[in-house]
């Protein structure tokens, strides 16, 4: 509950807080997103399957949102940073999916 | 927030599942809650801002490499708008300085034109002039007579010239045409004609008519062998009928070097 109580907050604030994003961390942004997204579903998950774990979870989330970013500075160094991008996003992608599938079995059975 | 507890088992039962969510969400300030609803506000943050800069992010979010196609379109879009201008004002140069010159050639060529159709007889024609009306009374003006008064006619300067048999067919006279002596009348370009005849001479009127009255002249000759002859000056003669000017089969406009060599 707490959760989605800052869920709700971070947003509101980044809504009314307007601020501009660093040009530094412009490109690692959304993948760093879709990483975060990565982990409160596996933590989620979790949470359903009670193997949840604070400490795994903040490490999961930070590990994710940084080895996204590295692999999308790297790609950039070595001129692939849009296809590798695309690459990252698509593997997040199917972990979030069947993240989400292992909640919908949890919570539906079905 | 749910303490992980003895129970490790990864049981799909829903009731269960359901039961831990209830529980998480439920509350309670523990450690684990915190640090959840901590990251959980990042998250929230940092995908409202991306999706804010997202929505009005022009160029600034794009990588260098993308940028520089973006940059590659435009400069070679602007260079191809440029050669189409430049295409263009030259088109445009060339129609408007050159239209007096244009337009004077133009003019000078229609003018050629009516000048050449009315000596090749294609158009009508229209000035002052004469007519000229031979009654043959006794059937003795033949070709000979009136190709004379054709040529008078010409030597005093007619420009055009028209043969007819009076209420009858009217023939242009031109360059070619031929008069043959038939059976009652004179056939001209085919056209058969009978007296009396009518001549419709454009040119200066008093110079034609002085010319057929010479002594010895067409008027002499006529009243000679009987007809009776008259000649009417006119401030304005209208010439109706036309030839069909034929294409020349074999010969063409010679090269104007040679034609300068010739003249």
């Amino acid at each position: 509950m707490i959760a989605a109580i800052g869920l709700v907050l971070g947003i509101v604030a980044g809504l009314f807080l307007e601020p501009t994003v660093p040009l530094w961390l412009q490109p690692y942004l959304p993948i760093a997103v879709v990483a975060a997204l990565d982990a409160v579903f596996g933590g989620l998950r979790a949470l359903l399957d009670g193997i949840f774990d604070d400490r795994v979870f903040v490490v999961s989330f930070v590990g994710n949102v940084l080895v996204a970013a590295v692999i999308v500075y790297l790609g950039d160094q070595l001129g692939v940073g849009s296809q590798l991008s695309t690459g990252v996003v698509v593997v997040l992608g199917i972990r979030i999916f069947s993240n989400a599938a292992a909640i919908r079995r949890h919570l539906f059975s079905a | 927030m749910s303490d992980p507890g003895p129970q490790r088992t990864q049981d799909d039962d829903p009731r269960r599942g359901r039961a831990r969510l209830r529980s998480a969400l439920t509350p309670r300030a523990t450690r684990a809650q915190v640090v959840a609803a901590a990251l959980c506000a990042v998250l929230g943050f940092a995908a409202a801002v991306q999706v804010r800069a997202n929505q009005d992010a022009g160029l600034t979010g794009l990588r260098q490499t993308d940028l520089v196609r973006i940059l590659d379109d435009v400069s070679e879009r602007g260079a191809r708008l440029q050669a189409e201008a430049r295409d263009l004002q030259d088109t445009r140069d060339q129609v408007t300085g050159g239209s007096s010159g244009t337009l004077a050639a133009l003019e000078e060529a229609r003018e050629r034109a009516r000048v050449l159709g009315i000596l090749a007889g294609t158009l009508p024609a229209q000035g002052p002039g004469v007519e000229l009306t031979i009654n043959d009374v006794d059937g003795q003006v033949g070709a000979d007579v009136l190709l004379d008064a054709l040529q008078e006619l010409r030597d005093a300067g007619a420009e055009a010239i028209e043969v007819a048999t009076v209420a009858g067919p009217a023939v242009r006279v031109v360059a070619s045409t031929s008069l043959v002596d038939v059976q009652g009348g004179v056939e001209v370009d085919g056209t058969e004609l009978v007296s009396p005849y009518r001549f419709r001479v454009i040119g200066e009127p008093r110079t034609l008519a002085a010319a057929l009255d010479i002594p010895g002249g067409v008027l002499d000759v006529l009243s000679q062998r009987d007809a009776q002859a008259v000649v009417t000056q006119r401030p304005s003669v209208s010439i109706a009928s036309l030839r069909v000017a034929a294409a020349p089969r074999y010969a063409r406009p010679a090269p104007d070097d040679e034609g300068d060599g010739n003249g």
